[in-house]
């Protein structure tokens, strides 16, 4: 072993009378030396404290209780290489507890460079692998915080540029990292004009917004947003957090109680006159059964019926409504139930000389509810007729088409009429289910009833008028309807 | 002590209603003519002279309302009482009409409201009072 040579610096220590060994013994650190048939031939005092008298020791026994070497020896690699190894090892002491230790090795080699022993200082890492799985555990938990959050969350640089994002985001709107949050979050190609995030970054202080984004399915989500800056320690902000949460649900629910709302109103106001006009009536025949007038009686019980008729029209309307239910899928000809109904409105076109026609594609087929089909044509036909007589124009012959066709996908029915027509507002209220133009005929439900059908069928209706030229109600009923779930 | 029948003329556009008011003034000794929107309400108004008009504000488009401020603006016309029959389903009714009027100076407000559904003595003492007449349609004297 070459002596260590005297260093260079103030304090001579072998002056001071400490030689090498001495220095060796009061290392406080676990060193020791061992040779190739791993007995421990030197070892610094507080190894000999804290695991026991090494002398005639192997180290395998001393270290680890063992009877024979280790699997992976590193002592022993060193003096197969002469290179120093680390490895990590769990190491018990002379009462039997455990340390992790990390195994440092350096080769000792004589004079003429041949290894003979093998240096092996011992760190106790405890302490440090016990912090290393506290910060595994907390990073695991942040993570899943993160990632299973119920919003959507991402974190945003000065660019808007996404640095993070959580699974819930990733899953709705992509992969996105280093795209810009206007792109992912809108699909927009520039910065929203108010932007919460940049907000933020301006003042440090948390911004909220309501948004609707666009998922990757081309989906709009209703969200509220909040932004919180992120600092560092020096107090800058380098990037903002933003959590999107989810409440286009709640959005739903209220237009929906919004609309029921004023439908409610609707009915309620029909519901009076039907009321007077039922109070009217027995008003009425109790004169005539008073002074045996039977023209009182006839015009009495008229009215009595007629707002029976009313009533239990409006009632059936709001039932079905009302009513969540999946119609049945049976095979329908359009322009045979066309036809139908068409006959049913003939006279009381005729008594209004109004021009009934009818357009048909053969053959046409559609699978459906015949009553549903049935009434969406009736009440569209019906409101054909009362746009025109509301026409004031006298001289006028009117004329209601209504149409039955193939258009791609779909299979179309429409009703075109030459009456009134309507103004935008009007148009625009229609199905929400209180407008009824036509005073005291129709329930102001018929249109709301018809959507209905449409949707539960698969379809749509849509309306196009002009004040003063007429209206086209188109409904589109897709040939292939979807799986019969409620709606 | 002359007598003379009052007239009364219902504009109303719901079919029933003008049956049931016309048979219900008819029952207490007035003659009734009826409308069914503001213009034919006009024509008749301006034939037949009555001596009161019952009004269904809540008629479609603003054709109620518009007849009557129409009448309220013409001198020949303005002194003709007019009853609101209202079936407004705001949360104060009647009274929200009431306040309605009672709120805006440009329209005069009307001698009398009564609220669907129609109390038919209440209907027939107002008629009675607008119409200066006593017990069975004749003038009081």
């Amino acid at each position: 072993m070459s002596a260590i040579s005297p260093d260079e610096s103030a304090i001579d220590l072998a002056s001071l009378g400490f030689s090498c060994t001495q220095l060796f013994d009061e290392v406080p650190c676990w060193i020791s030396i061992q040779d190739r048939d791993h007995n421990v031939i030197k070892a610094s005092r507080k190894l000999i404290a804290d695991f026991g008298e090494h002398r005639l020791t192997k180290c395998y026994s001393l270290y680890k209780g063992r009877t024979e070497p280790c699997e992976e020896c590193v002592v022993a690699r060193t003096f197969e290489d002469g290179k120093d190894h680390t490895s990590q090892q769990m190491l018990f002491d002379k009462r039997g507890l455990p340390h992790d230790v990390l195994v440092t090795t350096r080769p000792l080699r004589s004079d003429c460079g041949e290894i003979v022993a093998v240096m092996k200082a011992l760190a106790d890492i405890s302490s440090e692998k016990e912090l290393a799985g506290r910060l595994r555990d907390s990073l695991l938990r942040f993570h899943n915080l993160f990632d299973h959050a119920p919003c959507f969350i991402t974190v945003q640089d000065q660019k808007l540029r996404i640095l993070e994002a959580n699974e819930r985001f990733k899953v709705s709107f992509g992969e996105s990292f280093g795209r810009h949050c206007y792109e992912m979050y809108k699909r927009r190609p520039d910065p929203c004009p108010v932007c919460p995030v940049a907000e933020t970054f301006a003042d440090g202080k948390v911004h909220t917004s309501e948004e609707i984004l666009v998922d990757n399915q081309g989906r709009e989500v209703h969200v509220l947003v909040y932004t919180a800056p992120m600092r560092e320690i020096t107090g800058e902000i380098t990037s903002v957090m933003e959590m999107a949460t989810d409440v286009t649900e709640i959005r739903t629910l209220q237009n929906k109680l919004a609309d029921l709302g004023q439908l409610v109103g609707g009915i309620t106001h029909n519901a009076k006159n039907i009321l007077e006009g039922l109070r009217g009536g027995v008003y009425v025949v109790n004169l005539g059964f008073r002074d045996n007038k039977q023209e009182d009686i006839r015009t009495g019980w008229d009215m009595v019926q007629r707002n029976v008729g009313r009533l239990s029209a409006v009632i059936l309307d709001m039932l079905y409504c009302a009513r969540e239910r999946s119609p049945r899928r049976l095979p329908l000809s359009p322009p045979k139930l066309i036809q139908e109904v068409a006959a049913l409105f003939a006279s009381r076109a005729a008594e209004f000389r109004i021009k009934l026609e009818l357009q048909a594609d053969e053959p046409l087929e559609i699978l459906g509810e015949p009553k549903d089909i049935h009434s969406l044509i009736s009440n569209l036909i019906t409101n054909a007729i009362d746009a025109c007589n509301a026409d004031q124009d006298e001289q006028k012959t009117h004329r209601v088409t209504v149409r039955a066709y193939h258009d791609k996908d779909d299979t179309v029915i429409e009703v075109e009429d030459d009456g009134v027509g309507m103004d935008s507002a009007t148009r625009n209220a229609l199905f929400k289910g209180m407008v009824s133009t036509k005073g005291n005929s129709g329930t102001g439900l018929g249109l709301l009833m018809s959507q209905k059908v449409a949707t539960e069928h698969g379809g749509s209706i849509k309306v196009a008028s002009e004040l003063g030229k007429g209206s086209v109600f188109t409904v589109r009923l897709p040939v292939r309807q979807p799986d019969t779930t409620s709606t | 002590m002359a007598t003379s029948t009052k007239k009364i003329l219902v504009v109303d556009d719901e079919d029933d209603v003008r049956i049931y008011l016309s048979r219900l003034f008819q029952e207490h000794g007035f003659l009734v003519s009826c409308a069914g929107n503001g213009e034919e309400a006009l024509r008749a108004v301006e034939k037949e002279r009555p001596d009161l008009i019952t009004l269904d504000l809540s008629m479609p488009e603003t054709s109620g309302a518009g007849f009557y401020r129409n009448i309220r603006s013409r001198p020949d016309l303005s002194s003709i009482p007019v009853v609101l029959v209202t079936g407004v389903t705001g949360p104060g009714g009647s009274r929200d009409t009431e306040h309605f009027f009672s709120t805006r100076s440009q329209v005069p407000p009307p001698n009398g409201f009564i609220a669907k559904p129609i109390d038919r003595e209440e209907m027939i003492a107002l008629a009675r009072k607008l119409t200066g007449t006593a017990v069975a349609g004749r003038a009081a004297n």
